[in-house]
């Protein structure tokens, strides 16, 4: 078992270095010197609480995201919704904070929110897991396409009912301080959405690996038929998993505009979802796993924005190192394959006397 | 006014169905290319920098296939040859794609104060067919690619119903230990697939941007690459059911921009043109009752322990 | 090594025997080793096969057999050794290289397509460019009718019977021109019929000049039909064999490496006349609208601490009655009860809390979680219950408890409860899923092939078990195709036939030809003809 962990670690180490890298030969095009610019972006996130406070802030969205593609994906299900869910979840975070912000309480509006944005976003969600139960649909392309039509209903409401009263730009008013999600250290962005999220991690695991509903979850995406004759119905739990699922990516909204923007912006984070997907391959869909990922993106984008800002390097340069670190993490789980039937093949001849 | 808006909507299913058709190939050999939107987009951004710098639209389309080729070649590698998971690989390329073609426009024309532009694909009509009324402005009144189109869904369901490379590709998505038993390469077959999958993507992607807008933009793919992968399923990987299928949502998609242009916002706010190709897709992934999915879709042939 | 078991001597230019020619052999394995990553699957494995030979490959599952076979037909690489053709070293890295030198081979899971035609099935590899369909089906109808076959070209491989598509499968290699046919385990799926209609075609072929390899574990077969017989044992070649110079017990001592006993049970009890009769399935149906009946007015009971048994060739009803009984099918007519409740309506989630235990024939599809531990599929069917509970979350200080108490009943060979089930022996991974269905079966266990791919060590646990829950007075169904095992242990027992029921009989009832004949349709009144 030590061997196999280490394996991993080391390989997956491997792997971010290897992505840094050949993102790193992409700036010799625009004739900068990748070691001169990385060293700037590792630097500069220790620079002061503010920068290395808003790695957290921008992994938080991250984890949720996450969690929700790992968990669909323990049950051998895709939920590719997770950036529609995360715009539902904006739209009803924003809505219902600013017609409750001056009726009550701050703390009790939060509450409120956060309850409806997990069953608004469950609900958006679990729509897809229930046609996958009644009708035996593909959730792949339906929770795909689902994504879009969220964007257009967010878009169509930042237009309309939503606008801001200014009614100048597509976006809605500030929230008042009152439902703003307090700050965890003064100075820095970090707000209480991160503690949220990493208990949610926590949470996540807790029932998957410790309670006989996750085991079930499991067990169904291991092996269906085996979980049906076991007496397991898979339908229920594709409803509720693609519930849960939903509600984690919609709790990303909540985070995001309670605790970060304080309002909602046409086109904002619109790549939490495939980052979310992405961090989940990295953790290899394990909760614990998914909150490490995402500092990792949290560094790679708040080290890039600064890299861009004074580097002058473009901003894509985010998605490059997220992109070559996914494939080169993907090479790594080959590799980590390989080395393991060399291993057992190895110790075979040693016994066999060869 | 309503030809018009046929021969647009004919015009907009070409990409998809080049799109789809290639999709359908690889699916029914196994393979699903999940980077099947990364490839339209580095199809888009390869056309029109090859266009732009070149000057010529035909070096622009041969670099989009090029890009595309290349594209599907890493995600062919990924895949059928290292045996990692199909739908992870393909979000890594897509994301990779997106930074990487904004990226480099950056990088070859830098921060330009107005947008760049070319002059998108010519209409050709074709000398007395496109006088006939009504059907010639519809069928012969197109683009070059729109033309190569239909040419292209007969021949591909001649190839794949009667031809041994066909048998051949269908018998590899439905039980690759038989090819292999027969002394067929199944990872070859499954590599070709894919890799005309990416010249055929990337010409798709290219037309978005050379072929109809005239411009690139990081967004200018919006999922339609999705949609075409989309099509391949809604039509049971069949390359008739593809060629109705990309009708259908080249259809759609010509109404909203028709109805975006006449201002119907009056009636029906503009999202919900947008989204109807999307709406469409899920509407018809649910009721579609039985399909002929190729039995081991998605599943990496592996051979030994 | 010890060499007097070798009764051949090869060095001889040309030797004729048996009017065969004996001089080069037309294909020959040297030293072939191969490893996986868990088991030397043959080691140093040699022996040649001669022109019009029937050779088979004998031993039991696990031997090498298939491995070896594997290797000459290319779709195994050797670690080390060669393969020499007329007493050349050929490389064959592929099919595509076995075919090109005249091999064939059929395997156990057949290579066909079940979602295509017999036609596109036989003429995949073998044709180019464009296809004429009607051409080739002509090509098959003759080819099939010069050897005997009933075949109709357009029709769906899976709508076959399997007996029906293993024909196509050596239509397919009759088509390659092939010389040397390599098969199996061929009469797994056949009635005994069907089995000696097989052995007419295998004289035939070989006396045209022909070889046949067929791998099997059955003695009889061997001693049936073979010239020649290769024994295997844990990866190494253990006898070298002419069929007219050896028996079957000796045979059987190479297999497995000591003299075995032929089963016996001992003292049995007789279940008595007037013991309760526990399960009732009356008039059992699965019609569905346009299709063939699955399973057609099944009716029989089993009494307390009774072993009934249910014979049959594999794919006449059997894993629809297993479904049927545990819930996963309803009948479309018909009613079943347990202890005289109606229980026809039941899910499979009430089935088990009732008492009713399933050993699944395709084990690991439909019996156990590969990739978890050993303690979760203890667990797998009653991941509810309140007894793993402990508030509210899984007790796993009791499951593995529960579970290290199994593995010691049940001498499983494992590191512990948290060792993945992937990485148990076949023998071994059956041994955890009857641990668990004999706890869950408290009153019914139905026993689907539960022997099937297992070592003889393995099958007589398995036999043991079964005959211990009887003495604790379940009601025990089990479904075997092999006729032995039925003999063994069922007190009574039926033949399934196209989802009938062929009569119900005493345990010595019936002779095997008689069996024979009822397991391929044919009444036992009449001595031939039609159903």
């Amino acid at each position: 078992m030590n061997e196999q962990f280490r394996d991993l670690l080391l390989t997956t180490l491997l792997a971010v270095l290897f992505g840094l890298i050949f993102s790193g030969l992409m700036l010799l095009f625009l004739d900068k010197n990748p070691i001169e610019a990385f060293g700037i972006l590792f630097s500069s996130l220790f620079r002061d609480k503010y920068t290395f406070g808003d790695i957290f802030v921008k992994a938080t969205p991250l984890i949720f995201t996450g969690l929700s593609f790992a968990f669909t994906y323990k049950a051998n299900l895709f939920n590719i919704g997770a950036q529609g869910q995360f715009y539902i979840g904006s739209v009803i975070s924003a809505a219902v904070s600013l017609s409750l912000q001056d009726e009550m309480p701050g703390a009790l509006a939060l509450i409120i929110v956060f309850i409806l944005t997990v069953i608004g976003g469950g609900i958006w969600g679990g729509f897809v897991g229930y046609v996958k139960a009644r009708f035996k649909t593909n959730e792949f392309l339906v929770s795909m396409m689902s994504t879009y039509v969220a964007l257009n209903i967010m878009d169509y409401l930042l237009r309309t009912v939503l606008k801001e009263t200014k009614g100048e730009y597509p976006q809605t008013d500030s929230l008042s301080k009152a439902v703003w999600l307090p700050k965890l250290v003064q100075g820095t962005r970090l707000h209480w959405g991160f503690v949220i999220a990493v208990a949610a991690a926590i949470g996540i695991w807790i029932l998957l690996y410790k309670t006989s509903l996750g085991f079930r979850i499991r067990a169904v995406g291991f092996n269906p038929e085996a979980a049906r004759m076991s007496g397991i119905n898979a339908k229920k739990l594709y409803i509720i998993t693609f519930f849960i699922s939903g509600a984690l990516a919609a709790v990303a909204g909540f985070t995001e505009v309670n605790g970060m923007q304080h309002m909602l912006v046409q086109g904002f984070n619109p790549n939490v979802g495939s980052e979310g997907l992405g961090i989940a391959i990295l953790a290899n869909a394990n909760p614990i796993g998914i909150i490490f990922a995402a500092i990792l993106f949290g560094i790679l984008r708040t080290g890039g924005l600064i890299m861009s800002q004074m580097a002058n390097v473009p901003s894509s340069i985010i998605e490059l190192m997220q992109g070559f670190v996914m494939i080169f993490v993907i090479l790594s789980y080959f590799v980590r394959s390989k080395l393991e039937i060399k291993r057992e093949k190895s110790k075979l001849q040693k016994v066999a006397g060869i | 006014m309503s030809i018009g808006l046929l021969a647009r909507a004919l015009m907009m299913s070409t990409p998809l169905l080049y799109g789809s058709i290639s999709e359908v190939f690889a699916e029914r050999s196994g393979v699903m290319v999940t980077a099947i939107e990364g490839i339209f987009l580095i199809g888009a951004w390869a056309g029109f920098a090859g266009t732009y710098l070149s000057g010529s639209l035909f070096i622009g389309i041969l670099c989009a296939m090029l890009a595309g080729v290349l594209t599907a070649a890493l995600y062919g590698w990924i895949t059928i040859y290292l045996k990692q998971h199909q739908v992870v690989t393909g979000t890594a390329i897509n994301i990779l794609m997106l930074g990487f073609c904004a990226f480099f426009q950056r990088v070859i024309f830098g921060v330009p104060t107005i947008p760049l532009t070319v002059k998108p694909l010519p209409v050709i009509p074709i000398p007395f067919l496109s006088k006939i009324p009504w059907i010639g402005q519809l069928f012969f009144t197109q683009n070059i690619l729109t033309y190569l189109m239909y040419v292209i869904v007969p021949i591909s369901y001649f190839v794949l119903y009667k031809t041994s490379i066909g048998l051949t590709i269908r018998s590899t998505g439905e039980n690759p230990e038989a090819v292999d038993v027969a002394g067929i390469n199944v990872e070859k077959i499954r590599f070709s697939m894919v890799l005309i999958a990416g010249v055929m993507g990337g010409i798709a992607g290219a037309f978005y941007s050379i072929g109809y807008l005239g411009m690139f933009a990081t967004n200018i793919i919006g999922g339609r690459g999705w949609i075409a992968f989309a099509i391949c399923f809604l039509g049971n990987w069949n390359p008739k059911g593809a060629f109705i299928g990309t009708l259908i949502f080249g259809l759609a998609e010509a109404l909203a921009i028709y109805m975006q242009s006449i201002g119907g916002n009056g009636l029906f706010p503009n999202e919900l043109f947008i989204a109807l190709p999307y709406i469409l897709t899920i509407v018809l992934t649910i009721s579609r009752k039985s399909y002929n999915v190729p039995a081991k879709l998605g599943v990496p042939y592996k051979k030994e322990e | 090594m010890n060499k007097d078991w070798r009764r051949h001597d090869y060095g001889a230019a040309s030797l004729i025997k048996n009017g065969r020619m004996m001089n080069t052999p037309f294909f020959e394995l040297r030293n072939i080793t191969k490893y996986f990553s868990q088991v030397i699957a043959n080691k140093d494995v040699s022996f040649p096969i001669f022109r019009g030979e029937v050779l088979a490959l004998l031993g039991e599952n696990g031997a090498g057999k298939s491995t070896a076979m594997k290797i000459l037909y290319g779709l195994y690489k050797a670690d080390s050794g060669d393969i020499l053709m007329n007493g050349e070293k050929k490389r064959i890295h592929s099919p595509k290289d076995a075919m090109a030198l005249g091999i064939s081979m059929i395997q156990q899971h057949f290579s066909l397509v079940p979602a295509h035609t017999v036609t596109e099935n036989i003429i995949l590899g073998n044709v180019h460019g464009r296809i004429d369909w009607k051409a080739h089906e002509q090509e098959i109808l003759e080819l099939a009718h010069q050897h005997g076959f009933n075949i109709m070209p357009d029709k769906l491989v899976r709508d076959l019977a399997v007996g029906m598509q293993q024909k196509v499968e050596i239509l397919k290699a009759l088509y390659q021109n092939t010389h040397l046919l390599i098969m199996d385990e061929p009469t797994a799926v056949l009635t005994p019929q069907e089995a000696e209609v097989l052995m007419q075609f295998v004289r035939g072929f070989t006396a045209n000049g022909n070889s046949v390899i067929f791998i099997t574990h059955k003695l009889k077969e061997v001693m049936d039909v073979a010239d020649r017989i290769i024994v295997m044992r844990n990866g190494i070649v253990s006898g070298d064999l002419k069929r007219a110079e050896t028996n079957e017990r000796e045979l059987s001592r190479l297999m497995i490496g000591r003299e075995i006993i032929a089963n016996d049970e001992g003292n049995r009890r007789q279940p008595s006349k007037d013991s309760d009769v526990r399960l009732v399935l009356d008039g059992v149906s699965i019609e569905e609208h346009g299709q063939v009946p699955k399973l057609k007015g099944i009716s029989f009971s089993i009494h307390r601490g009774e072993i009934f048994g249910v014979a049959g060739v594999s794919g006449n009803g059997q894993q629809e009655l297993c479904e049927v009984i545990c819930g996963a099918i309803k009948p479309t007519s018909g009613r079943i009860y347990v202890d005289e409740k109606d229980i026809t309506e039941k899910e499979i989630r009430d089935r088990i809390e009732i008492g009713i235990g399933y050993v699944p024939s395709d084990r690991h599809k439909d019996g156990m979680v590969m990739d978890m531990t050993l303690a979760e599929n203890m667990m797998l069917k009653t991941s509810s219950d309140k007894k793993w509970q402990r508030n509210g979350f899984l007790d796993k200080r009791e499951l593995d408890a529960y579970t290290e108490a199994a593995i010691k009943s049940y001498d499983i060979k494992a590191p512990g409860p948290n060792a993945v089930v992937k990485g148990l022996s076949g023998g071994n991974q059956q041994k955890v899923i009857v641990a668990r269905e004999v706890n869950t079966g408290t009153s019914i266990i139905v026993f689907d092939q539960p022997t099937r791919g297992l070592d003889l060590g393995a099958i007589d646990y398995v036999h043991k078990t079964i005959l211990a829950e009887r003495e604790k007075g379940k009601s025990i169904l089990l479904i075997s195709t092999e006729l032995s095992e039925i003999f063994a242990l069922a007190d009574r027992y039926t033949v399934l036939y196209k989802g009938e029921t062929q009569g119900i009989y005493n345990r010595s009832e019936l002779t095997t030809e008689e069996i024979g004949l009822l397991m391929a349709g044919y009444g036992l009144e009449r001595s031939s003809g039609n159903e």
